[in-house]
């Protein structure tokens, strides 16, 4: 056997001598002299290779395996590139937010909440604060009376951060016989300072003196007069001869007790029509003769204005700066980047918690998907025949269920399951109900991708020869046909998670997951809560909205990047 | 796919079946007629044990009485005494009163309807126009251009694109519709105004599917060889083009179409939420919210019969609009 193989080699070795010797005669031909092909001097003639073996010599290129390949044919698809480095920005933004976020810190059960602070603008803090750019106000064209309304505070931030401009208008119109006079003042109006001052309830002798401590400590002031609206109510009722019952006195009490006025400190009077009779639900800021409105604390009986009130069971009702006694209470000033909810929560915080809770549904339902497909795919595809056709059926039945149907019965089975939701939590069931609804047929597609690239390579050759040496189905299955089909494979494997996120997303926009009792929140529910507020307050629809589309454009963006790195038929297209 | 839907149908049966009644959408509004249609419609039982007086029966035992009530619709006696026909579908509760779900999804469909006709008259010309386009100007600017914005447009989700038009439009122009208008005259001129919005945010996805679609398919029969046999015969680019390539991309294109007929009649859910359409849609959303179970059985099996009568058009189409492939392999 030995011999025989010896001999075929110096029959090759002699072979490719002398090919190697006749292309040195034709091609390099050092002189340029013609001769006859049978008179060529002896010198002129030398071995080739004399001093070298010329076979196994090894590659002087470094070799370049499939993954190296891939990656090289991924760094040249620029928006590839850009797509996973947002990717990356958007995943590190998501994980490291709620770390760095003091508000995360605050222990609440639903997370960090303020109603005082609902639907404000976003905000960068002090840093840019009285700008117009960012700093949580925004820009309106007000008449003297809603003007005089911003223009007093007895909070330190003031209301109009920006004064821009004051306008005569005179609207004349000879059509109809209106002849209208009025300033409109064009100020931006600070989201925050709106809160003003609040009346806190029940706070215990040593709370307050805690608050006093601080006060000297920092030298701020937080604690506020208090302000006695039932004693003026009833002065404005008996002065102008009204019920205090009536619907004047009423409409004027529920000023002063709803947003956006419950911060007032000063008379409010109902406005007057023509006849000098007040018009019920107006309101105007009572000016004096030096321009200044006027206060109405609530004073002893010595004329000392009283900064506590007993509540009657040993706690006092204070009132407070709400924007320094925010501090106080939670050590950073309230500045929301995002802007906040309808309930006073951080778009930020929740948009970074509810990326970050996308993401983990999208990549690891994408990976059990991805899982159970192949495997499945596999065996379908590998074996064919009765089995493929009676899993095909299998697959046609489950994918034609929508994941709708499903998410709905689980949400609903699992929410009134007791024991459950006692051993995993709301959010437990939450994330459980997801699970089951979006694996249920999330495999399907990876599964069909399987099955035709099985097809595909099972009957090729080489397929064949390592059968016939032995080869078992496993190896066959694992080694040789999965390997072709990973590029493929993996492909649809990323494009399954902005799907996920989609469906996600849907799913919590329309409400049928209910994210209001658990811990956890997302973009869905965020887009959902910001619809109702579209008109006053879009922040909170636009945030979630850019950050969402980012996250899809780039995710399909990578994954044909993928697509194309994988495929390696396009490789060296484009050197 | 007759067996498919059947299996499917029994599968969904028993999950909705199972699932604990809920007050509010059940026996809230009218707990004595509640219960004597529960029991003729055979899916409860008198059971002094019980704290309402009448238990669930096993759900095998109500498919069997669900079968028998579809084909022979029985009778019981109302509350006030007067004999009443039972409904092959069982009851929505959710509405004021109980009503068949089948009446009420006829009432919802219009709306739906004609806010998809609309969006396919929108998207489709403009989509496949712009492919033909694309394909045309293959590895041009204006295709690259395109390209990507069909990419992009591809990748944000519709309710991005309502969002949008809605608060540009109806907040910022102050466009009077910011949802779609009262009443229900369809096909008046206020209504077909107020339904622009709607169609637009649906029509965007759909115009750069179509677009891309078109594109891959033309720019395939483009490179054809028998695009350059026809070129040489003498036919002029546009002729080429025309008769030849695009009729041939039209193959996988048609069908595609025809499936999307059928699906006009399925809302889209997020976008009658959105411009609050009182569509089929909104109906099955609310059917899920309210725990509405009959109702919610009934429209699921309706989408899931849309997807596969849809499924079964576009593998038969293929057949018709191209000779070449035959579906099942007959003798030949």
């Amino acid at each position: 056997m030995k011999k025989l193989f010896t001999n075929i080699k110096n029959f090759f070795k002699k072979l490719f001598k002398k090919e190697v010797n006749t292309e040195v005669v034709q091609s390099t031909h050092p002189v340029r002299k013609q001769y006859e092909l049978n008179d060529i001097p002896q010198e002129l003639f030398s071995l080739a290779h004399q001093d070298e073996s010329i076979h196994d010599t090894k590659f002087e290129t470094k070799p370049v395996s499939f993954i190296k390949d891939a990656m090289h044919r991924f760094a040249k698809n620029k928006a590839s590139v850009v797509a996973a480095i947002l990717i990356a920005i958007i995943s590190l933004f998501a994980i490291i937010e709620p770390i760095v976020d003091p508000k995360n810190k605050v222990q609440s059960s639903l997370g960090f909440q303020d109603t005082y602070y609902s639907e404000v603008l976003p905000s960068l803090g002090d840093a840019t604060r009285g700008s117009g750019f960012w700093d949580g106000s925004k820009k309106v064209e007000v008449r003297q009376d809603q003007y005089d309304f911003m223009r007093f505070t007895d909070a330190k931030r003031p209301i109009i951060s920006k004064f821009i401009k004051k306008e005569h208008i005179v609207v004349d119109s000879k059509f109809v016989h209106l002849r209208e006079e009025y300033d409109l003042y064009t100020v931006r109006q600070d989201s925050y300072a709106m809160v003003g001052c609040q009346n806190i309830n029940a706070q215990t002798q040593e709370q307050i003196d805690a608050i006093k401590q601080y006060e000297i400590e920092k030298g701020v002031t937080i604690l506020k007069p208090i302000v006695d609206v039932e004693g003026y109510i009833n002065r404005f009722a008996s002065e102008n001869g009204l019920s205090v019952t009536s619907t004047i006195v009423n409409n004027l009490k529920l000023i002063y007790n709803n947003r956006p006025y419950n911060y007032a400190y000063y008379e409010i009077v109902p406005k007057k029509n023509d006849n000098g009779d007040f018009i019920s639900g107006t309101a105007q800021v009572v000016i004096d003769e030096n321009d200044n409105c006027v206060p109405i604390y609530l004073q002893d009986s010595n004329g000392d204005l009283v900064y506590q009130k007993d509540d009657g069971n040993g706690t006092y009702t204070i009132r407070v700066d709400y924007y320094e006694y925010f501090t106080y209470m939670h050590g950073f000033e309230p500045a929301y980047i995002f802007g906040a909810t309808g309930n006073g929560q951080d778009i930020c915080l929740k948009l970074a918690k509810g990326i970050r809770f996308s993401l983990m549904l999208g990549i690891g339902i994408s990976l059990i998907n991805f899982i159970i497909g192949l495997v499945y795919g596999a065996i379908s595809g590998y074996y064919g025949g009765v089995a493929d056709l009676i899993m095909e059926r299998v697959t046609d039945i489950i994918s034609t269920i929508p994941t709708i149907i499903i998410m709905t019965v689980c949400s609903i089975q699992f929410t009134n399951n007791v024991s459950l939701k006692a051993s995993i939590g709301a959010t437990g069931v939450l994330i459980l109900s997801f699970l089951v609804a979006f694996v249920y047929n999330g495999w399907v597609g990876v599964a069909s991708t399987t099955r035709m690239q099985f097809y595909r390579f099972k009957g090729q050759e080489y397929v064949l020869a390592s059968r016939t040496l032995g080869a078992k189905d496993g190896r066959l299955i694992f080694k040789h046909i999965l390997p072709n089909a990973a590029g493929t494979l993996v492909t649809s494997c990323v494009l399954m998670v902005p799907s996920v996120i989609f469906s996600e997303s849907s799913l919590s926009f329309l409400g049928i997951v209910d994210f209001t009792f658990s811990g956890i929140s997302s973009v869905g529910a965020l887009l959902d809560e910001g619809q109702k507020y579209l008109s006053s307050a879009p922040h909170m629809v636009l945030f979630p909205a850019i950050v969402i589309s980012i996250l899809m454009i780039s995710f399909n963006l990578l994954g044909n990047g993928l697509r194309d790195a994988f495929n390696t038929s396009l490789r060296g297209s484009e050197d | 796919m007759i067996f498919t839907f059947v299996v499917i149908f029994i599968i969904c049966f028993c999950l909705v079946r199972l699932l604990p009644i809920s007050q509010a959408a059940g026996p809230g509004k009218d707990p004595e007629n509640f219960y004597l249609r529960m029991v003729a419609l055979g899916r409860m039982q008198v059971d002094k044990t019980s704290a309402t007086g009448y238990s669930e029966v096993p759900v095998i035992q109500q498919f069997w009485s669900f079968i028998k009530n579809l084909f022979a619709p029985a009778t019981y006696i109302d509350s006030d005494g007067v004999t009443q026909t039972l409904s092959r579908w069982g009851y929505s509760y959710s509405e004021s009163k109980a009503m068949p779900p089948d009446e009420l999804l006829w009432e919802r469909v219009p709306p739906t309807i004609l806010l998809n006709v609309y969006s396919m008259i929108v998207s489709v010309p403009i989509g496949i126009g712009l492919g033909i386009f694309m394909a045309l100007q293959k590895n041009k600017w204006p295709d690259h251009v395109l390209s990507v914005v069909v990419m992009l447009v591809i990748s944000v989700p519709s309710f991005i694109y309502a969002f949008l038009l809605q608060y540009l439009f109806c907040y910022v122009f102050n466009w009077p519709y910011s949802t779609i208008a009262n009443g229900t005259n369809w096909l008046s001129p206020e209504m077909f105004v107020s339904m622009i919005l709607p169609i637009l945010s649906m029509s965007f996805g759909s115009i750069a599917g179509y677009a891309r679609y078109t594109r891959a398919e033309l720019t395939e029969v483009l490179t054809s060889d028998f695009m350059l046999l026809a070129r040489t015969k003498g036919l002029s680019r546009a002729q080429a083009t025309v008769r030849h390539a695009f009729r041939n991309s039209l193959v996988p294109i048609f069908p595609m179409l025809l499936g999307e007929i059928l699906g006009l009649l399925s809302g889209s859910m997020i976008i009658e939420k959105i411009f609050a359409v009182p569509g089929v849609g909104a109906l099955y959303l609310t059917s899920i919210l309210m725990r509405d179970y009959d109702l919610f059985q009934f429209l699921s099996m309706f989408y899931i019969s849309i997807g596969l009568v849809g499924g079964l058009i576009v593998d038969i189409s293929y057949g018709i609009v191209d000779p070449r492939i035959r579906m099942g392999g007959g003798k030949q």
